[in-house]
Order: structure tokens, then sequence, then C-alpha cells
């Protein structure tokens, strides 16, 4: 495998740049254009809204609303950063109420082995559709955005097969009850876990011929990187026998499948003497890993590629590995690091979102709540991931979701975007999702004179500014109407036009950006 | 051997590359939407350009493919030593010669074997192994070892032959864009061609023009898939326009891969301009529980469920549509020899691909079989004798009209196996 040069990536950035310095003044939306635009294409920068706040609700959240954004103003950024990180304080009852829906979404393994068939996918069903949920509905934002993060790096794919007991159970007692804590406490958590030494394949590896699944993911994956040898993944193979799980389904530790004899790995070295001994050993190696500087900046990487950008600055990168290094291994101090960096102040608009982001930013920007009763509403949702190939824990690789723009960018993907947008704002699909009583008053309580104000108010509302003057003109043509048609209560076609502005607004670019 | 070829973690490799390629995409996407503009034909005909080659079909098998359960190589006693319960018995094998033996769950394929259509290669890999499925993928797709080259190969084949129509280059199956086409040349990727469509495009409510007009000055990033999408629904507006029923009482499977052929094949038949397309079959990841080669355990039913996918795309396209397409499977290693201690194969690197097509001189394994003896193995590895891409690059040559690989595969010499019949 080649290294990439430095310099040719910077190129390409570069020329980036360059093109964004071409861009005429994409905020002028005082100019009428009638006609197309063969305007240059406009820079990420001046597409959104810079203010600090509307950022770190874009980055922080699934999505700003009016009220988050009044909130954050008044608690600023520290403050809202403090009320965050305490989600326990944070009131969630209405979410809570719409959970009790999906008993199984974070049961234990005895409970769903009692309340399920074998190989059921029930309690799969029930974990991703509470995860849509909490994504859009749950108060604890910065909770959620953040158990997803860690969910996706200590990636167990649901369904898989194997884990129907004990995904639910992985998620709520490994990834959720470590989110803002230590991560060499989630690390050995999930080693510990039936659903990881499932997943991985560790439960059926021995003595005599060690499994090397987990092993090398736990070293390439979940902590240093590719800086293993296969010497190392042997060894620690060797070392992680014995972590299995037993027949009630739940963690075990064999020392009959326990490989003994000194083990030396990136550092590690243990006597690892007597079989009774190998997991205290193992977690010993796990706590050396959790700790080891090449973990603590890829664990930085990959939060500001969630958070900061697809090229994760390298200055800000080196504070937060010593901000987690320093902190045994918590992750709070390093989010407060990261979201009062001025590497962040300055990513405004260098966030693609996702097809996940976009629904659930679709979701909480149209004001739509959960349906009254059932999950038909939710299932939907959740099918709609299902089909642009981003509903939670289904990526097939050990990996996790890959997090920059470039991953997701096809045709494909944009079209379902679109669709998405377009349901949700028709009301087409699907129907039992809780919806203002008039929309159009929801959106824009004061109409305009013009069509061309009412697509302003539309976008500022939505997407938290005005779009560019030939994007507004493109919405507006689904109408058959320019920027400068009047518009006035009597004006019954805005009713039936409202859906497809609002879709076309949620289509533009600017939409897209976080 | 160790896995610290990359002198980068992982993360920082793929999204690198990734921003890289598709950066590079993106710039040519839109200098081609540019060109085409509004008044683009609804003909289908203009996207052909001139090539006159092979359809190339390329079927990525995820996880790491165990070439050595599919093309069994059973004249080798070492195998059986190395996989006690996991090994294909001779007795069960359906074809092949007195070394190579095709597991059973390869039954739908047997007349493809048999009647020349149908060839496979052991012992390839690739020049700088390592056992990582990230690392190993990726450089799989990118096939351009010890260059800077960042865009995958297909996209760089594409580039080659001409072909600029908006379905020149098509991934099926997936939302998701392929790495394999990542580069500037234009391509698109269809979950289905069914659902590539848009919501509430009528003659009132023109949703196709608003969202060509809004991303003609987007950022370049967000504007070549907008794009691209808006050429590709024009070229593919006649073919979703008739429902489609498959040839010859073809029958594909309702799976991932029966489903993402049988649009390959809609497309071919479409003369849609289709030169290149990329599929993807997955979990063949089994470090645990392979199982021996009856229904229901583990590889018999991926592979009987992959061959089924593929004998119907065969029957579908008949010996006519097969005269012009080649398909090849890749995968990202290969498996360990020895079997491991929960009945499964962990990473390793020799492999074994499949070739199908009109042009493809089948029938038979072809091998530099370096042996499968204890001496023989590279870190308990079957050996690769043959570079992959040597393999493809005998089929590019030979059936898709290429010269020089130096700009596909740089560095690398076509296989001479004499695999594939000349054009």
């Amino acid at each position: 495998m080649q290294t990439m040069p430095q310099p040719t990536r910077r190129a390409v950035l570069g020329g980036a740049a360059a093109v964004a310095a071409t861009a005429v003044g994409a905020l002028a939306v005082d100019t009428v254009l009638a006609a197309p635009a063969a305007a240059a294409p406009a820079a990420v920068t001046d597409l959104v809204c810079a203010d600090p706040i509307a950022h770190l609700l874009r980055r922080a959240t699934y999505g700003p609303t009016p009220a988050a954004l009044a909130e954050a103003a008044r608690l600023g950024v520290a403050g809202w950063l403090d009320r965050q990180l305490d989600p326990a304080a944070i009131p969630d009852g209405e979410l809570d109420a719409l959970l009790t829906r999906l008993p199984l979404a974070g049961a234990g393994i005895t409970t769903v082995r009692a309340k399920l068939p074998v190989h059921s996918y029930e309690a799969f069903g029930q974990l991703g559709r509470a995860t849509v949920a909490r994504a859009i509905w749950s108060n604890r934002q910065l909770f959620e955005t953040v158990a997803a993060f860690w969910s996706n790096h200590l990636h167990v794919t649901a369904p898989s097969s194997g884990v129907w007991d004990s995904r639910s159970d992985y998620d709520t007692s490994v990834i959720r009850a470590f989110t803002f804590g230590r991560f060499a406490d989630m690390l050995k958590a999930s080693a510990r876990h039936p659903a990881m030494l499932t997943y991985l394949d560790n439960r059926t590896s021995t003595k005599k011929q060690p499994n090397e699944n987990y092993a090398r993911e736990l070293m390439e994956l979940h902590t240093v990187g590719m800086i293993y040898s296969e010497a190392d993944v042997k060894a620690a193979a060797r070392l992680l026998t014995g972590l299995t799980v037993g027949s009630t389904g739940l963690y075990t530790y064999s020392a009959a499948k326990h490989a003994t004899g000194t083990v030396s790995i990136l550092g590690f070295s243990h006597p690892n003497a007597t079989a009774e001994g190998g997991e205290a050993a193992a977690l010993a190696f796990l706590d050396h890993l959790a700790t080891h500087p090449a973990t603590a900046e890829r664990i930085a990487t990959k939060l500001c590629v969630r958070f900061v950008a697809d090229e994760a600055p390298a200055s800000l990168v080196t504070r937060l590995a010593k901000v987690y290094l320093d902190n045994g291994t918590a992750v709070a101090p390093v989010l407060r690091a990261l979201f009062t960096s001025p590497e962040f102040a300055a990513s405004v608009g260098r966030k693609v979102r996702t097809p996940f982001e976009d629904l659930a930013a679709t979701v909480r920007a149209l004001g739509l709540g959960p349906e009254t009763s059932g999950t038909a509403g939710l299932d939907a949702l959740y099918n709609a991931l299902v089909n642009a190939g981003n509903a939670p824990f289904r990526w097939a690789p050990p990996n996790g979701f890959p997090d920059i723009a470039a991953a997701w960018s096809s045709p494909s993907a944009f079209l379902l975007r679109c669709n998405t947008h377009l349901n949700l704002a028709t009301g087409w699909y699907p129907k039992q999702l809780t919806r203002p009583a008039d929309m159009l008053k929801a959106l824009v309580p004061v109409l305009p004179p013009t069509y061309g104000g009412l697509v302003d108010a539309l976008a500022v509302r939505l997407t938290g500014t005005r779009l560019p003057a030939d994007h507004v003109a493109a919405v507006l043509s689904v109408a058959g109407k320019l920027p400068t048609s009047s518009l006035t209560a009597k004006d019954t076609s805005v009713t039936g036009s409202l859906p497809y502005l609002v879709a076309l607004v949620l289509d533009s670019p600017t939409f897209q950006l976080r | 051997m160790t896995a610290t070829t990359c002198g980068c973690d992982e993360i920082k490799t793929l999204t690198r590359r990734g921003v890289l390629g598709r950066g590079l995409a993106a710039g040519a996407a839109g200098a081609l939407a540019g060109l085409v503009g509004e008044g683009l034909s609804t003909q289908l005909a203009f996207a052909a350009g001139a090539y006159t080659g092979d359809t190339l079909v390329v079927l990525s098998l995820r996880g790491g493919f165990d070439g050595l359960s599919a093309i069994a190589p059973i004249g080798d006693a070492d195998y059986y030593r190395a996989r006690p319960s996991i090994a294909l018995p001779k007795s069960q094998v359906i074809g092949g010669n007195a070394m190579f033996g095709l597991h059973p769950a390869l039954a739908p394929l047997l007349p493809l074997w048999n009647n020349g259509s149908l060839a496979a290669v052991h012992a390839v890999g690739q020049p700088n192994p390592t056992r990582s499925h990230f690392a190993a993928m990726e450089e799989m797709e990118r096939a351009a070892a010890g260059t800077s080259v960042r865009s995958g190969w297909l996209d760089r084949m594409l580039g080659l032959t001409g072909a600029t129509g908006p379905l020149a280059g098509v991934s099926l199956g997936s939302a998701m864009p392929a790495r394999l086409l990542a580069g500037p040349t234009t391509d698109v990727s269809m979950a289905t061609v069914d659902s590539f469509t848009v919501a509430g495009e009528s003659a009132k409510r023109p949703m196709t023009a608003a969202l060509r007009r809004m991303y003609q000055s987007a950022p370049e990033l967000l504007a070549a898939p907008a794009l691209a999408a808006d050429s590709a629904l024009t070229a593919t507006a006649s073919v979703r326009a008739t429902a489609y029923t498959p040839a010859n009482g073809a029958v594909y499977p309702k799976t991932p891969l029966g489903t993402a052929l049988r649009d390959v094949a809609r497309l071919i038949k479409a003369k849609a301009g289709l030169v290149a397309a990329a599929v993807d079959s997955g979990d063949w990841d089994m470090h645990e529980g392979l199982g021996t080669a009856v229904k229901g355990q583990r590889m018999y039913d991926n592979l009987a469920e992959t061959a089924t996918a593929l004998a119907a795309f065969a029957a579908d396209l008949g010996p006519d549509g097969m005269a012009n397409v080649t398909l090849v499977t890749v995968s990202e290693f290969g498996r360990r020899v020895a079997e491991n201690a929960s009945k499964g194969v962990d990473h390793g690197h020799g492999n074994a691909m499949l070739l199908m097509g009109g042009g493809v001189r089948g029938g038979t394994v072809y091998a530099n079989w370096p042996g499968l003896a204890p001496g023989a193995l590279v870190d308990g590895d079957l050996a690769a004798t043959t570079d992959y891409r040597a393999v493809i690059g005998e089929i590019l040559q030979k059936r898709c009209g290429l010269g020089s690989l130096a700009d596909v595969f740089p560095g690398v010499t076509p296989a001479s196996f004499g695999l594939a019949t000349a054009r």
C-alpha cells in the first residue's frame, strides 16, 4: 500500500479553494435572476449560516430546531456543552413514552432470550427503530451523537447472525453506559460482552487453534490502527483466548480455553503464566491498548472527522490526543476541547450530512412529532434508511459506516435524499407522524408579499439562512413562479405548492451541509 | 509477512483516497454535465460511444472468498491434512480434474463450465498482501501497488475505452458509490434501476428540472452526483418505462446479487452504453463454521446463492448476449490453508477467481500451482503465483480492446494463460 503524498492532497484542496474564490456573491438575494444562472459554483462557506451557535448545533446535534437554537443562544457554547454533558439532568419524557413501545431496544440478554424465539430479528428491529427515534426526538442530542460515534467505532453489525439476543444489551451496557465515560472502560466492557465476542468469533477461539478475527480488529479498528505485525495478531489472539460466552448466553471466562505463555505485543509484556490469570492479563492488554498514543491519535482523528471536517486538522488531532491521554481516556474533556477549538470554529460548512443525518434533520426541521400510537411511522423512517444503506448498525463489515462525504456522494443517494424530503414534506410517507396543523403557518407565521420572500423565509426556518438567488429561482420553478411573483392571502395555489417548495429547499446544497 | 506495509493508519488512508478520488470525479462530472446541458437526448445510442469490446462485469466477493473451498485442490494431500473437518471430499466434487474439484454448490454453473464459458484461475493474489480486509479491499480496487495513483482501476479502464456516456460505468445494488469506479470518468451508482427516480415529478411539478437548475451552481462535491443523477435519469427513462422480464426462463434469486445482476442484464440488453459494471456479494468472512459441503452450511449456501444468480444472468443474456460479456470475480484475499478451532478459516492470501463469458476459454482451472506442502506456504497461506491484475489484464486486452495496460495496472504484465479468445 502506498502512502499518499501530502502535497497532492493540498493541491486538490487548494483547487477547491480557488473555485470558492471565484464564486459570485451567493447571498445577494436582492438580485432577481429570472433565468437559470450560469454562476460559478458557490463556496460551501457562503451557503450556510456562519453563526457559531448554528454551526455548533449543526454538528453536535441531529439538526437545529427553533427551540434548540433559542436554548443554545441563551446558554452560550460553554453553557450548552455543560448542560448536554449532563444528560441525566435533561428531561426526555416524550421520547421515553415512545420508547416504551420498543421494550426490547435496550433489554438484557436474559430478557431477550426469555421473550423471543432463538434467532429472532425482533430485538434488532426495535433497537434500530429506537436509535432513529432518539436521534430525532431526544433532547439529549450531544449524548446521541456521541453514542452513535462509539457505536460505529466498536461496531457490531445488526442484524447479524449470533447476536440476536445480545445486541440490545451491548448498546445499553457497553455503548450507552460509557458514552461520556472513559474509553478504556468501554473497550474492556466490549471485550467481555457476548455481542463482540460472537461478532468477531472470539467465543470459539481455543488455545490449540486461536481464532484471529477479534485480535486483529481490536488492534486495527478499535485501538492502535495498522501499526501491528502479524506476530502481534497471533500473540494477541492467544492472549484473548478464554474470553467467551456461556450456555446461558452470558459472558464467561473459560480458563480451560486460555493459552498461557509470555506475550509481548506493541510494548505490552506479560508473563501470562496461569490459565486462571488469563482474563486479568487480557484486561491489562486492553488498558495498554486504550492508553497507547496511537489509539489516542486515532480516536482524536475519528472525532475530528465526525465533528470538524473530513480532513482532520492535524493541530487539533495532536491537542485532542493529549487531552485524551491526560484525562485517562475520558471523552468529555476531549469533546469540550474539540467544540471550543479554533479549528472547529473555522470548519463551517465543511461536513456533508449522511443519509441518516439528512433524514433526522429533515424531521426535526419540519417539526414532525412521533406518532401517537404504534410504530408504523418509525418503521417507515427506518426502512427509508435501509434503502439508503445507512440504517443504524446495518453496515456489514466491522469498520463501521464511513464518515466522509465522498463515501456517501452518489447519484442514487442524492435522489433518495430528495425523495425522502418530498415524502416527509407532503406527508405521503409515512403518514403517521404528528404534523403541525397548518404547515405553512408553522414554518412561515407571517406571509411575505412575494414568492421570493416566501422561499427566503422557508430557507431561513429550515436551513438557517437564505439560499443564493439562483437557487431561490430554481425552487420557485416547481410552482411556476418568479421570485417577484406577488403572494397574497387569497392565493390558494400556495397550499398546493408548499410541500414542493419545502422539499426543494431541503434538497438544496445548503441543507446538505452540516 | 506483516501488515505494516502501509505507513498510515487505515482510517486516514480511506479518508484521503476517498476524498481525492471523488474530488477528481466531481470535476470531470461537473464538466461533462455542463457540456450536455438540458437538451439531453432521450436516445440511448449516444451513450455507446465507439466502444466495441465486451461489457466487463466485476463481481467483488467481500470478506475474503475461500477459493480453496470453491475450487478445491483435491489432488493435493496437504489440503486434507490442513482442513480435517471442512475440506471438500473428493467424492463430492461435481466437475474439474484430478487436481481441482468444483464445489457441489456450484451446480447451477456446471453447464457453463461444461460448455466452456466458465473458467477458474487459482493461486492468484495481490502483490503486496495484507490480511486487513480494509487495506486489502482498498488496494484491490486501486490496483496500482507501488504508485501514487488514487483512482479505481475500473475508472481507468473506462477512461481508456473513451466511453463517456452517463451509463458507461455503473455500480448496482447499493446507493453508495463504488471505489472501483472512483476517479475522473463519470459513473453512476444505482440501488436498482426501478428505484432510480425523482418523487413527485410531473409536468405541473418539474422537480427534476428544478434540481438540475439548483445544482448547476453548487459546490462541485455536491454538484457532481446531482448532475450525474440527472444525466442517468434521462438515459434510463426508456429502460424503466418497460417492466423487465428476463429471457429464456431465467429466474434470478431474490437476493441483492440476483437483483443487481438482473439490472446489469437489463442495461446490457437495452444497449444503454454499459461498458463496465460493478456488483458486490458479501458475507464471505468465514472465520467460524464454514461448514461441510451440504445445504444449510455457510459456504455451501453462499456459493449456491452466488452460482444461482450467475447462472440466471448467463441464461437471461443467452449465448448471443454472453458473447459480448465477461464477468470476473475478485476478493480482497483468500483464506488461511489450515482451519481454526471454530471450523472456519482466518484471513489468508492466495485465492481463486472465476471468469464467465462467451469469450472465456472455460471448463478448466488455470494455475501455476505452488502446492500446499508446509514448505510451500507463505506464513500459512497459499502462495499467490499469479497477480490478479494479470488475469484481468489478459481479459482487458483480449476482450475489451485495450493495448498497453500501463495506465490501468502500472507495471503489470498480462497473463499468458490463453484464458480468453481475442475478439
